[in-house]
């Protein structure tokens, strides 16, 4: 997709359905959409988040025209994401969404040695199809009513690269990546644009979350990593999308993996992506080297951790 | 992962488990290890396949010792696998195969707008899931038994980019790229060594089945590449195999997204990857244009398409 000559999107008016709206990322960035003038759907799981997050929203209200709305589906499920979808429709005049934000998702990383097949099937649950069943349901409706809309997933750093502890997770963020730059090129056919946010760690309750199970080797090898709130990647993510970028990222070092894995996606500016390439081709595998290195001194450390929980003979 | 100074791997004597062993790229795969004196137990969901498979592994016998095994199972469940994996061990005197090779999968490509539930669910499971669980399965019982060894994925050049018609099938490719070099890392805890094959387009019976759901659009797409026979894929898995090179490819194409793609993943020779990376920042922007604009040409044709399928108001 090229950005040249396309008018900064705006969305003053537009109607913005946000999965995940009720906390993190979507919480973030539907409050942003509602200062710049939008109405805003969102949908979640949780009905008290929910509601704490329409309230929220009304704070930030600019006019007395702005629709808000929440429905509480769980995602994850083929039928909720349509249901939740066609109940977001149905709430908003029958008209499909101008903008569907897919903000919805969580990890719990691991060993893989002691994931069940329950936590593996999840992590695709809940890193995958909670943002491809509403892509799909999405697509299917605004290819149906002719309606030319954006459709914006949300991946991670984790779907450039991996580290270990995230086998249930860096697949299902490879996975978006996948199904994206495939809509980027098809859903050209229906004139619906389609771009994918690569955030690095958000400190949300997401992250608090995550770092229940996460294991130390992996909390270490993150040490050095920056971090955003959620608020600064959602300014990141909505400036993206405005300006019509196909890969979306909101740190320096999530861009160099951007440039570094960019392959046939399109990129940004020519030279600023090269010259990041290059530097990309100098210093990842040095750090590559370096996580090897620590993984490899850890082994002994991780002998005993594995004969305590008996999965050693 | 170092190739350097390391022997090059040897199937002579080794018990190797090819998945999707009983035709396309596993038969190939399989009839080239026992030609090099390994072992072998293939495991597919194809009864009369696997039989028929085994006739052509016994007639390339190299010494009366070696020993061949087929086993009919379906690989995209995960009880299935571990099944499988216990029969397959079971026949070896309870030993874990030294080495497994994911070649099992297979696609489906059609318009997303197109697509059910069922469809998505069954891509994912066919190109994902379907290696996912083995890797999973085995790897645990390399752990468990402190066999060294190895695991080769089979991703595709879809798990280096997209185009229309692969939104069932590209992420799952992504994902296993995403899972193989999770693994990579994690892996240094146990010596096993991951790696990955991505093949381009393959003359096989799985190749057959996919032309019959194909958008003719993606057939124009695809018009030009060249494509290998199983075999000659085969010999370019074997030889990454045997070199211990992490991500592995057997066509130029592949190569370019390879290079282009790499980011933080182990590559080949320094200076030629940088060739085939500059090349790849030259050559594959233009690539996806000529893609965008085959696309967008496409769009009133496709209206018609639609329509005639009620899928378009």
């Amino acid at each position: 997709m090229s950005c040249f000559g396309k008018r900064t999107w705006d969305p003053k008016g537009k109607h913005c359905y946000v999965t995940g709206g009720s906390t993190g990322l979507g919480l973030a960035l539907s409050t942003l959409l509602v200062q710049q003038g939008a109405d805003v759907s969102i949908v979640a799981r949780n009905e008290k988040n929910l509601k704490a997050a329409i309230e929220k929203l009304e704070t930030v209200r600019q006019s007395k025209d702005q629709k808000f709305a929440y429905y509480s589906y769980s995602l994850t499920s083929a039928r909720e994401s349509q249901e939740a979808l066609q109940a977001v429709i149905a709430g908003h005049n029958g008209e499909t969404p101008d903008g569907v934000f897919l903000c919805a998702g969580g990890s719990k990383p691991k060993f893989f040695v002691e994931m069940s097949g329950e936590e593996l099937v999840q992590g695709m649950d809940m890193g995958y199809w909670v943002q491809a069943w509403t892509a799909w349901a999405a697509s299917k409706e605004m290819a149906r009513t002719r309606k030319k809309g954006k459709i914006c997933f949300v991946s991670s750093t984790l779907g450039y690269m991996s580290l270990i502890g995230y086998a249930s997770y860096s697949p299902a963020k490879h996975a978006l990546r996948g199904l994206a730059d495939t809509l980027r090129f098809e859903l050209q056919l229906y004139n619906i644009d389609v771009q994918i946010f690569f955030p690095c760690t958000m400190y949300t309750p997401g992250y608090e979350e995550e770092n229940k199970t996460k294991p130390k080797i992996t909390l270490k090898l993150e040490e050095s990593d920056s971090g955003l709130t959620a608020e600064q990647a959602a300014h990141a993510m909505l400036a993206g999308i405005k300006d019509h970028h196909s890969h979306i990222t909101g740190d320096w070092i999530t861009t160099v993996f951007r440039a570094s894995t960019k392959g046939a996606s399109p990129g940004r500016f020519f030279l600023k992506d090269w010259a990041l390439n290059i530097f990309g081709c100098i210093a990842l595998p040095i750090w590559r080297m370096t996580v090897d290195r620590e993984i490899n001194g850890h082994v002994a450390e991780h002998e005993t951790y594995l004969e305590e929980r008996g999965l050693r003979a | 992962m170092s190739c350097f100074g390391r022997r090059p791997w040897d199937p002579r004597g080794k018990h190797c488990y090819v998945t999707g062993g009983s035709s396309g790229l596993g038969l190939a795969l399989s009839l080239l290890l026992v030609e090099q004196g390994a072992d072998v137990s293939i495991v597919a969901f194809d009864e009369e396949g696997l039989i028929a498979a085994r006739e052509r592994l016994e007639s390339v016998r190299q010494t009366r010792d070696q020993r061949f095994a087929e086993y009919n199972y379906d690989l995209t469940s995960a009880e299935a696998v571990q099944d499988a994996l216990r029969a397959v061990m079971n026949d070896h005197d309870g030993r874990v195969p030294d080495a497994t090779f994911l070649c099992a999968g297979g696609a489906t490509p059609k318009f997303f707008v197109e697509m059910t539930k069922e469809d998505l669910t069954r891509g994912l499971e066919m190109s994902y899931w379907i290696q996912a669980w083995t890797a999973w399965a085995v790897s645990q019982e390399m752990i468990r038994t402190r066999k060294k060894g190895k695991i080769c994925f089979v991703s595709s050049t879809l798990g280096y980019m997209s185009v229309v018609g692969y939104a069932s099938y590209a992420p799952g490719k992504h994902a296993l790229r995403g899972l193989a070099d999770t693994l990579r890392s994690e892996f240094k805890l146990y010596g096993i060594d991951v790696q990955i094959f991505f093949p381009c387009t393959m003359y096989t019976p799985g190749y057959e089945r996919e032309n019959l759901t194909k958008p003719e659009i993606t057939l124009k797409l695809e018009e030009s590449d060249p494509g290998l026979t199983a075999m000659q894929a085969a010999h370019g898995m074997l030889n990454g195999i045997k070199s211990h090179k992490s991500h592995i490819t057997g066509d130029w194409i592949t190569e370019i997204f390879r290079a282009s793609t790499q980011g933080s993943s182990p590559g080949h020779f320094f200076l030629k990857d940088w060739g085939l990376n500059v090349l790849g920042t030259l050559v594959l922007p233009l690539w996806r244009m000529y893609v965008d604009m085959t696309v967008t040409g496409h769009a009133h044709e496709h209206d018609a398409y639609l329509t005639e399928r009620k899928l378009r108001d």
